[in-house]
């Protein structure tokens, strides 16, 4: 999942490699994701008639924000953070209890609640650097905190409700608890994390992402702070995690440890981005519709669901290490490359 | 206090039996396998389906871990291969997801066939008196086992050609190849005595608490916890960590209460990996 991995034809000639963002090729980046919100924002005259299926897009656009947050630690910089649902749950918890208990209005609360979260993300980014960690040692690191951020909302049962859950009252008299408005909200929310993505990595933050994740000791050695450029992107993707948190809680009025485990939103999070592929901007967006899609027909299935994921879990990543993104554009490139070559 | 130390003892000993069996695959295959809790919760049903159709525990107990060694063969044999093909972190990352999906399958399959399976072992001997505390047979049972299995593994490990040429591929895997030993077979061998520890612990588990079929992901991430706590690829190693955090365990569920338990024990885990990221007896980080 490093960049020499990839074939050379991809990485050769006029196309630059994935991941790096020239002027030119950001025009069209842009014109991507106007044309996949354009797509994304028609979905309501489709299906906006439905409470259920709305509900079940809202999600969809949830587990988008939640990939493209993961994409920004994980696909840029190597940092195995397995504790999207737990950060994002920070969130959540944070600003339903703040607002509700104390009563401060919940916009508030939600950006109080990010911050919780984007502190959190940044600590496990300066311990991992610190203590100069590999990815599987991230990794565990950030499982034990989802599963004692699971454990605290359960035992804590007089601020959490326990299994039960809490009913989130702040926002239920506003429009977020409309039938289709909140999927706009929501919509916008990714839009606005895809062109942050887009000009994080167009910045001088982006090179260094990008030369940090080819080669950490070669960035190093040409003098990218990898300690601060690390703790950049897991602060800003802790942050990007907790608000979709915060903005789902006040959306659907009801939270309990279910809507945050590591099961429940890590693994579909990490399935749905390796799927769209790591390091694409586009990419955690198509593997959200994709499963989003796949997952309401499979619905009547559901005593084989679990199956079903752990059989495309396993043909996914031995079928399209690099993505779905990128094996079709590898075919495009390959074609045009040959007809080429024919005359 | 003793009895509650005696029980820590009784539980660390299996959580250390469980943590070897991940520590080895890890160490020779460079493999993290996530569907390791998974495996002995297989063997614990299909000796409970086995016993319930008229066999006796012994044959049954077999039943059951030949199961998970074949399961863990089959992981070696099948899925696995293309793991082996890359190297070092990839490696393990690799391994990890797709662990993971034979997880969610194994999980999967058991939720929809076997819903409400679990097994119990019943040791009906009267209790034994050890240092003033009268400690159930089963418990007794199970850390004998367990003794006897460790025991036969430092055996195994230190003083067999086989074990040796195990070791060496743990320590240097090219070095190993270099010197005649050779890693899939090895690998091949360390597998299936995965399962073989997965197998026990779960027969083991079955004597002082009942194995549910949902006990799968719990049993891997204890692992994955005794693992990193004695050091990656450390055998010594996961049997003390698995006696502390049992010990730890059994104080803290009897004096403070469960949900804190977890939350100590993961505290615990994650300390160990920032102060010493190589854990107790790690060789590498």
């Amino acid at each position: 999942m490093t960049a020499d991995e990839r074939p050379v034809s991809e990485q050769s000639a006029n196309h630059p490699p994935p991941g790096t963002i020239s002027r030119e090729s950001s025009r069209r980046t842009f014109l991507a994701i106007a044309a996949a919100g354009l797509a994304l924002a028609l979905v309501p005259i489709w299906i906006g008639g439905s409470r259920t299926l709305m509900g079940v897009a809202i999600t969809g656009l949830l587990f988008a924000s939640y990939a493209i947050a993961f994409n920004l630690i994980f696909g840029s910089t190597n940092q195995l953070f397995l504790a999207v649902g737990a950060l994002a749950g920070v969130g959540a918890y944070t600003s339903a209890i703040i607002s509700d208990r104390l009563g401060v209005p919940f916009p508030l609360t939600m950006v109080l609640a990010s911050g919780l979260s984007m502190f959190i993300g940044g600590a496990f980014s300066w311990i991992a650097v610190r203590r100069s960690l590999g990815i599987i040692f991230t990794g565990i690191i950030t499982l034990t905190f989802s599963l004692a951020f699971d454990n605290l909302l359960l035992g804590q049962r007089g601020l959490t409700g326990g299994e039960t859950g809490i009913v989130v009252d702040a926002g239920s008299d506003t429009f977020l608890r409309n039938q289709i408005p909140p999927y706009y909200v929501f919509l916008i929310l990714v839009l606005i994390y895809l062109i942050g993505y887009v000009l994080l990595h167009r910045s001088h933050i982006g090179w260094a992402f990008r030369a940090l994740r080819d080669d950490e000791i070669a960035a190093e050695l040409t003098g990218i702070n990898v300690a601060r450029y690390r703790i950049y992107a897991g602060a800003i993707g802790g942050g990007m995690l907790g608000f979709a948190g915060a903005l789902w809680a006040h959306v659907e009025g009801f939270i309990s440890p279910a809507t945050f485990t590591f099961v429940h939103v890590d693994v579909p999070a990490l399935v749905m981005l390796v799927f769209g592929g790591i390091g694409t901007v586009l990419g955690p967006v198509v593997g959200a519709a994709v499963f989003t899609y796949l997952g309401e027909v499979l619905a009547s299935y559901s005593q084989l669901r679990l199956i079903a994921d752990g059989i495309l879990l396993i043909v996914l990543f031995l079928a399209f290490p690099q993505g779905v993104i990128r094996a079709l554009g590898l075919r495009l490139n390959q074609l045009r490359a040959s007809r080429k070559a024919a005359p | 206090m003793t009895a509650v130390i005696l029980d820590g003892i009784v539980l660390g000993l299996q959580f250390g039996l469980l943590g070897v069996g991940l520590t080895v695959v890890y160490g020779i295959g460079g493999v993290l396998n996530l569907a390791y809790g998974q495996l002995a919760v297989v063997a614990a049903i299909v000796m409970s389906i086995t016993m319930r159709s008229g066999l006796a525990t012994g044959p049954a107990v077999l039943a059951g871990i030949s199961a998970a060694v074949a399961i863990a063969l089959l992981l070696n044999f099948t899925i696995l291969k293309p793991v082996y093909k890359r190297d070092d972190e990839d490696r393990v990352l690799l391994s990890l997801l797709l662990t993971i999906g034979v997880a969610f399958i194994i999980d999967g399959f058991l939720v929809w066939r076997y819903p409400i399976e679990a097994l119990s072992l019943n040791i009906d001997w009267d209790p034994v008196s050890i240092l003033g505390v009268r400690m159930r047979a089963g418990s007794l049972l199970a850390s004998a086992i367990t003794l006897l299995a460790g025991g036969a593994l430092i055996f195994f490990f230190r003083t067999t050609t086989t074990g040796k040429a195990a070791r060496s591929v743990i320590q240097d895997e090219v070095g190993a190849r270099l010197c005649g030993v050779n890693p899939a077979a090895v690998r091949t061998l360390i597998f299936a005595l995965s399962g073989v520890l997965a197998g026990l612990f779960a027969t083991t588990q079955a004597m002082t608490s009942p194995v549910p079929i949902s006990a799968g992901f719990d049993f891997t991430i204890t692992a994955l916890l005794v693992t990193v706590v004695g050091g990656l690829g450390s055998i010594r190693g996961a049997f003390l960590a698995g006696l502390i955090l049992g010990v730890v365990n059994a104080m803290s569920s009897f004096y403070i209460g469960s949900y804190v338990t977890t939350i100590i024990l993961l505290a615990a885990a994650a300390l160990t990996i920032v102060v010493r990221p190589s854990g107790l007896f790690g060789a590498k980080a």
